[in-house]
């Protein structure tokens, strides 16, 4: 780690000069991680450099560039970081004109702690560190093995401990409307714990996750009650590289599917009737 | 939804017997007590039922009620709004109510007509009056948009659908820009040499039209032209036309005709003569073209391809060769579109046991028309493709391409006559023996059948049968040098083998090869078959459900000389009457973004299909150009946070309705269950 | 035997006429079905079908036009891509993905229309109230 430490360091000193600031992760006071913005200003700042825990840094990266639209800015980001910000890219939530993305590559033990698809950067013109395969989450194929009523059941006992703090959804970084369909009473049941089966509230965000999830697990490392609830997103997100041959934050100009004309064959995926 | 939040509305709910087509299965005056007493709180004031409600006794029922009890909202359990939504609307305007403030419930074709059980039909009525209760409360009145007519008009085609539509239009008064992707207007029209079933000369009659358009002071005429891009709605269309260089400077060029006279490039024309005739590299397509100046084919002309020549620049008088000349990018605002762009022929090489393209005299229908033409190719003389054996005896096969499974199911319609024809002009200029091979005989036109009869009298040999196969394979020293028909007469019953010198296809007609493509690009949509899909097959012939855009001629189906023409001249009254109106009311139930809470994320923007929703940089927000929009709410299924809605099918409107059919269902169950 | 509710969302311009042409010709099929009316079966949402399970409904179908025959051109193609999304999601979550139906009705097939009502209804019908599952 020590390695990839030093070398992210000297990236970041090289491009510093270059830029307004460059977004990572910094050890504050009290040993916490945080992301910060490292500037020329203060290059010492640079010994206080962290690569550990995962934040949510593209949320950092938007609301830097909401305040600075033409602040030219780095970002250190892992695979799934930069995933999200090329999906809030996508849709429009900032430009990426003035921002270099310095890619992270995670090594093997933070892709075994993340269960990671995708542990690396594809974008990047830099990056630091030497990229791992990945490795697929073993819920999927034990939520894939259960039968209908079992699935069922799973999701009952999981969904019991939510206590709707809504927590999933702050953190994640494609969550970003100003107004969201979950506080709406007409989509989601609103002062009712254990919320009632199904969960609208989970099914609903599940499907606004469709071609969205990054697969950051950022949402199941901030749950209260340990929910897997990510694992929907990623099935889905499956069924959604099948079908339509979309993957979030894989290539910069291509337009979620559900949103476009169907392509050439694409309905033969559907399962829908002829 | 809470009760609480529900808008305090007074609803009047009125359910039709319509004689006994609904009474006789729904107890009406059951549900009419039941929607007063169990919707109350709902809002429902008065519920009545009445014999017929599209009658101006029941809606005088609703005008009186909404002025005496003061109604807000009207529901009507009925017909299909399909029917009669348009009447109650009025009904409600003229009290003084907003039509969208009105209802309707289909308790007839989707209740009354289709449901056995009375019992079952009756509480399947309340739910869906429940329904339409629930979801008038969140109605909101809404007025109907305005957008001015451009008078301008676009043709596109200027074979003989796209000319008399062209003048039409421009006969009245209204500028026409008539777009023709080949050097001259005259279409597939212009290469026959007779028409049916009078057998005038089609150049006669087609001539004066094309000199028409050409020199009508309200037809800009565009040839060699296409239509690259089609931008706005109805009224206010902004059109990007590709005009080609001819290379020919049409403001010096005099159509004397010495360029293609001198030029020494000869190559074979596959469009206008079918592959069966020369034209020079720099060539008008016929004597009578419009305009009358040449273009030069770029690919065939020699200085374009070596770097010398230039005969044809050397010998102009008036200097009007640019060989530097470049395409031109036009652009033209228009109120409406008329596509007239027929069709092609069906491609006979993909019929192989036909021989078309191996047997050389193996000719398509238009080889044919160009051959029998006096200004064709063979100066009219009938011959094998030696160029100068007459043939002794010619086989007209009908349906190639049509009515054929591995081909295109549909009639083609125009080949019969169109094969009886041939039959004529061969026995008119050889006097040979004809068969004509059909499956059936189609000739339901005016004066058709008459000219069938006509044939036979003639002499026409008549054999009903699809042919098998046409082979040069001769079984029989009299089937040397000949080609075979083999066919089962199924009027008699047997397999016959009948030599001919000459075989004509009558080929079919199909879509254009880029039918999908200009579909596509004017916003309209195409059958299986490729052809345009008109708005209704009976009563919207011309029209298209792009408001705007119209068809004509054989672009939306098979269609013969006549048949073109009336549609031409229709869609041009179609167009009139709107121009007429100076200006046209567009769908009032659109969508609308709610900028507040709109999070610019574009997905709105994406799905939309007609590009109806703007980004506004400065804001980042959508924006909805309601005159674009049609109302198919594609935006608002997709809008993650909601921001998005579409008037009178908003949540609230549609859950409401969903909530209202499930509580009167449920309620049932609690009943059943006591 | 219980009797299954069923709420269908129909495009206005072909499947609704569906139902109206099945209507016209006296086609006979179970009254389970409420129909909704919606302008293009694109302005379903997830949400809506979401909401409509939770209000208890055993069944939901989405009717459009077929494939290159919408009314608005291409709003059925999104519906044809979100719908089957949806569906997973129901399988993954241990609901019966077959209580979701979409088919594509145009306006001359009225005998189809009467068909997929029955069929579904049937469908419906062997699966046990939805409401039951979820307690």
């Amino acid at each position: 780690m020590s390695d990839r430490l030093s070398s992210l360091r000297e990236t970041i000193e090289k491009i510093l000069p270059d830029v307004d600031g460059v977004i990572a992760l910094r050890t504050g006071p009290g040993g916490i991680v945080a992301p910060y913005l490292f500037s020329k200003e203060h290059p010492g700042e640079l010994a206080e450099l962290a690569l550990w825990p995962k934040e949510p840094v593209p949320d950092t990266l938007k609301i830097i560039l909401r305040a600075h639209p033409d602040a030219k800015l780095a970002i250190v980001c892992r695979g799934c970081e930069e995933r999200g910000i090329v999906e809030m890219f996508k849709h429009a939530q900032f430009s990426l004109e003035n921002v270099t993305l310095i890619g992270l590559q995670c090594d093997q033990q933070e892709v075994e702690s993340c269960q990671c698809f995708k542990p690396f950067t594809v974008h990047a013109k830099l990056t630091v560190g030497q990229p791992v395969e990945g490795v697929r989450d073993p819920l999927m194929a034990k939520v894939m093995a259960m039968s209908q009523p079992e699935k069922l059941a799973f999701w009952k006992e999981e969904f019991s401990h939510c206590i709707k703090c809504y927590g999933c959804r702050n953190i994640c970084p494609q969550c970003f409307c100003n107004i969201c369909a979950l506080e709406d009473e007409k989509w989601v049941e609103t002062g009712r714990l254990p919320m009632p089966n199904p969960s609208m509230y989970h099914m609903v965000r599940a499907m606004h996750m469709t071609a969205k999830c990054v697969g950051c697990h950022e949402c199941e490392e901030t749950c209260p009650a340990d929910i897997p609830m990510a694992v929907q997103f990623r099935l889905i997100a499956r069924d959604v590289k099948e079908m339509f041959n979309y993957e979030p934050g894989a290539v910069m100009d291509q337009k979620p599917p559900q949103l476009l004309v169907l392509e050439e064959g694409e309905y033969e995926n559907t399962g829908l009737p002829h | 939804m809470s009760p609480t939040k529900r808008p305090k509305e007074r609803i009047g709910v009125y359910v039709c017997h319509c004689g006994s087509n609904i009474a006789g299965v729904v107890d009406v005056a059951e549900v009419s007590a039941w929607a007063g007493k169990e919707l109350e709180q709902d809002g429902v004031v008065v519920a009545r039922d009445y014999k017929f409600m599209c009658s101006s006794l029941g809606q005088e029922l609703i005008e009186r009620d909404i002025k005496e009890k003061g109604l807000t909202r009207v529901v009507v359990a009925a017909c299909s709004p399909h029917l009669h939504e348009p009447t109650f609307r009025a009904a409600c305007a003229r009290a003084g109510v907003n039509p969208y403030l009105f209802e309707m419930t289909n308790i007839r074709e989707q209740d009354s007509w289709v449901t056995t059980d009375k019992i079952e039909a009756t509480k399947k009525a309340k739910a869906l009056i429940a329904a339409a209760v629930g979801r008038v409360a969140y109605q909101k009145p809404l007025e109907s948009l305005y957008v001015p007519i451009d008078p301008n008009v676009l043709v596109v085609g200027g074979g003989v659908t796209g000319i008399q539509a062209a003048l039409e239009i421009a006969n009245s008064g209204q500028h026409v820009y008539l777009v023709e992707r080949e050097p001259s207007i005259g279409g597939h029209m212009a290469q026959f040499d007779k028409t049916f079933p009078t057998l005038d000369c089609s150049a006669c009659i087609l001539t004066p039209k094309m000199f028409d358009a050409g020199n009508h002071k309200n037809i800009t005429l565009l040839t060699w032209s296409e239509v690259e891009k089609v931008e706005g709605y109805i009224g206010n269309f902004t059109v990007t036309i590709r005009k080609r260089a001819r290379y020919i400077d049409e403001s010096l060029c005099t159509g004397c005709g010495v360029c293609w006279e001198k030029c020494p490039k000869k190559v074979v024309d596959p469009v206008f003569e079918a592959g069966l005739g020369y034209r020079k590299a720099v060539y008008v397509p016929f004597p009578q073209a419009v305009p009358k100046y040449p273009v030069i084919d770029r690919e065939n002309c020699t200085y374009y391809l070596k770097g010398t020549c230039k005969a044809c620049e050397k010998f102009c008088p008036t200097g009007a060769i640019k060989f530097d000349q470049q395409d031109e990018i036009l652009t033209v605002k228009v109120g409406n579109i008329i596509l007239a762009t027929g069709y092609d022929l069906f491609d006979a090489r993909k019929i192989p046991n036909y021989g078309y393209g191996r047997l050389p005299n193996v000719f398509t229908s238009l080889e044919f028309e160009r051959m029998t033409n006096a200004a064709g190719p063979t100066l009219g003389k009938v011959v094998l493709r030696d160029g100068v054996t007459q043939p002794k005896s010619v086989a007209i096969i009908h349906c190639v391409g049509s009515r054929d499974k591995n081909y295109n199911n549909y009639c083609s319609g125009i080949c019969c006559m169109q094969s009886l024809k041939f039959a004529h002009l061969v026995k008119e200029k050889t006097g040979g023996e004809v068969y004509q091979f059909y499956i059936d005989m189609r000739t339901p036109g005016k004066t058709y059948d008459e000219f069938y009869q006509r044939i036979i009298q003639e002499g026409a040999n008549m054999i009903r049968g699809k042919v098998a196969e046409i082979t040069d394979t001769a079984r029989h020293p009299s089937e040397e040098g000949k080609l075979i028909v083999q066919v089962e007469d199924t009027l008699v019953g047997k397999q016959r083998r009948i030599p001919v010198d000459m075989v004509v296809l009558s080929a079919g007609l199909e879509a254009r090869a880029d039918a999908k493509e200009v579909a596509q690009k004017f916003g309209i949509s195409c059958s299986a078959d490729d052809w345009f899909i008109e708005r209704h097959p009976k009563l919207d012939p011309v029209a298209t459900m792009t408001d705007g855009v119209f068809v004509a001629g054989a672009c939306q189906g098979p269609k013969d000389i006549p048949a073109s023409v009336a549609q031409g001249a229709a869609a041009a009254a179609r167009v009139l009457s709107i121009i007429g109106q100076g200006e046209i009311e567009i769908e009032a139930a659109t969508a609308i973004v709610d900028e507040a809470t709109c999070v610019g994320c574009k997905e709105c923007i994406a799905s939309c299909p007609y590009q109806a929703i703007q980004y506004l940089e400065d804001k980042g927000k959508a924006y909805v150009q309601e005159a674009l929009c049609k109302g198919c709410g594609t935006c608002v299924g997709t809008c993650l946070p909601k921001s998005i809605s579409l008037k009178h099918f908003t949540d609230e409107q549609i859950v409401a309705e969903m909530i209202g059919a499930m509580q009167t269902m449920k309620s049932f169950e609690t009943v059943e269950a006591a | 035997m219980y009797e299954p509710k069923i709420i269908g969302f129909l495009c206005n311009w072909c499947s609704y006429r569906g139902a109206d042409t099945a209507g016209m010709a006296r086609m006979k099929y179970p009254p389970n079905v409420k129909i909704i009316r919606v302008p293009c079966s694109g302005r379903i949402s997830p949400e809506l079908v979401l909401r409509t399970f939770r209000e208890g409904a055993d069944g939901v179908m989405v009717l459009g036009c077929h494939i290159g025959d919408c009314h608005y051109s291409t709003g059925n193609h999104r519906t044809a891509k979100r719908m089957p999304v949806l569906k997973k999601l129901l399988e993954y979550s241990g609901i019966e993905s077959e209580r979701l139906y979409i088919n594509w009705v145009s306006a001359a097939e009225g005998e189809k229309f009467a068909t997929v009502i029955k069929d579904f209804t049937e469908q419906i019908s062997a699966l046990p109230p939805f409401v039951e599952t979820m307690k």
